[in-house]
């Protein structure tokens, strides 16, 4: 939302920008603008629950088109997630599917006509990062315990090393770092940049006109490949993370 | 610093929310759901799988037995067969030996039969010749005797004994 004009212009129009443009000097103009990706995150969430709902209503025996897809969907990413963490995945599995459904959503809304991706927006991002940070947070805590968590932080010093200050402080420091600052930057930043490149190459062959179709289709499958990457990306990384933490109890 | 300035809090709030919003939906109606139905099938796949193998054993080891019933019957059946066939002989051999003992019986009854009437004509030649020896004696006391008379009186009575 506090994008700078430069990017601003770059954007292709979608039905808020429509909105807040008819709204003009108006506070509705103001919130529209304001909450945009926050209002497209709100629609793909609805058409979410509502595939979720009308699908999971009537469970058949022998399924239909809707079903075969969750069941396919909700199949894969089990094994997914079961096939890097473990047995214990399970219970991951509805956080990381959701963030995967989530966000390849919200990447290829940017190629709908009068939607704009909220993942071009660093907040959402961010905001998913977090959700990923302290669940990962939540799970070491309880998988080791806080003395534990401490101690992974510190770099289990054993031995000599346990009476040297100097080690064990950079180890805490550089846990910090990575675990604090690089890992949400980078997991956030570059699913935010991915499509918000995408987007903006969009934008700018759009302008071309009729002779940009050629470029814009080309790009626009170039577009949903890079949101299925982008996607896998960010839901490997967070699984990889969780495995980091649940593996670390057993060695 | 001015990179930071593209984030804003309350839209990383508002976002974590929706997204906390949109987990529990789905995990209401997708995870948790999808999850059971395709536990369920896998279940019931992996139990119907099981059944088939204890059906395969189970004709595994109806065929085994049934091969060795076969096996049973086939023995039992040449048994039987060697026991019919040996009955066979037996029955053979005891209708043989019982058609030899009539044969011989009927052969033995003949015999006395034929000695019976050996005897019985015996009888009827002694009888004959005792009658012509009876008549010829009263010949010779009725008639005179003479040398040549009695030479055809010899012979007639052996040309009698020749007939009779």
């Amino acid at each position: 939302m506090t994008e700078t004009a430069g990017e601003k212009a770059l954007e292709l129009p979608n039905i808020v920008t429509i909105l807040a443009e008819k709204a003009k000097g108006t506070p509705l103009s103001d919130f529209l603008l304001t909450w945009q990706s926050l209002i497209f995150s709100l629609i793909i969430i609805m058409l979410l629950s509502v595939i979720a709902y009308v699908a999971s209503r009537k469970i058949k025996e022998v399924p239909g088109r809707l079903q075969a897809a969750c069941e396919l969907f909700v199949g894969g990413v089990d094994d997914f997630v079961r096939g890097i963490i473990g047995d214990k995945a399970r219970i991951y599995t509805p956080f990381i599917g959701t963030l995967f459904i989530y966000i390849l959503f919200m990447n290829l809304s940017g190629i709908v006509p009068l939607m704009k991706s909220p993942t071009s927006n660093w907040s959402t991002t961010m905001a998913l990062t977090i959700c990923v940070m302290l669940y990962v947070f939540y799970v070491s805590i309880k998988e080791m315990g806080v003395i534990g968590y401490i101690d992974h932080l510190l770099g289990k010093p054993r031995g000599i090393i346990a009476f040297s200050v100097f080690i064990p402080l950079m180890m805490l420091v550089l846990h910090i770092v990575s675990d604090f600052i690089a890992r949400p930057l980078s997991l956030s930043l570059r699913l935010r940049s991915n499509i918000w490149g995408d987007d903006m190459l969009l934008a700018v062959l759009s302008g071309f006109g009729a002779k940009g179709i050629p470029l814009l289709l080309f790009n626009t499958f170039l577009v949903i490949l890079a949101s299925i990457v982008q996607t896998v990306v960010f839901c490997l990384l967070t699984t990889i993370y969780f495995t980091l933490v649940l593996t670390h109890e057993e060695t | 610093m001015e990179l930071l300035k593209l984030l804003s809090a309350n839209e990383i709030v508002a976002q974590v929310i929706s997204f906390l919003l949109l987990l529990f939906i789905l995990r209401k109606f997708l995870w948790n759901k999808f999850t059971k139905v395709l536990d369920d099938r896998r279940d019931r796949v992996a139990s119907e799988l099981l059944k088939i193998e204890d059906a395969k054993a189970d004709v595994e080891r109806i065929k085994a037995d049934y091969n060795v019933k076969l096996d049973g019957i086939e023995k039992a059946a040449k048994e039987k067969m060697e026991e019919a066939i040996a009955e066979g002989r037996r029955i053979s051999e005891e209708l043989r030996q019982g058609a030899e003992r009539d044969g011989q019986k009927m052969i033995d009854s003949a015999k006395l039969a034929i000695e019976g009437e050996i005897s019985k004509a015996k009888d009827q030649l002694k009888d004959d010749i005792v009658d012509i020896t009876i008549g010829i004696a009263e010949k010779v006391i009725e008639e005179k005797l003479t040398e040549g008379a009695d030479k055809r009186i010899v012979e007639e009575f052996i040309k009698r004994i020749d007939r009779a």
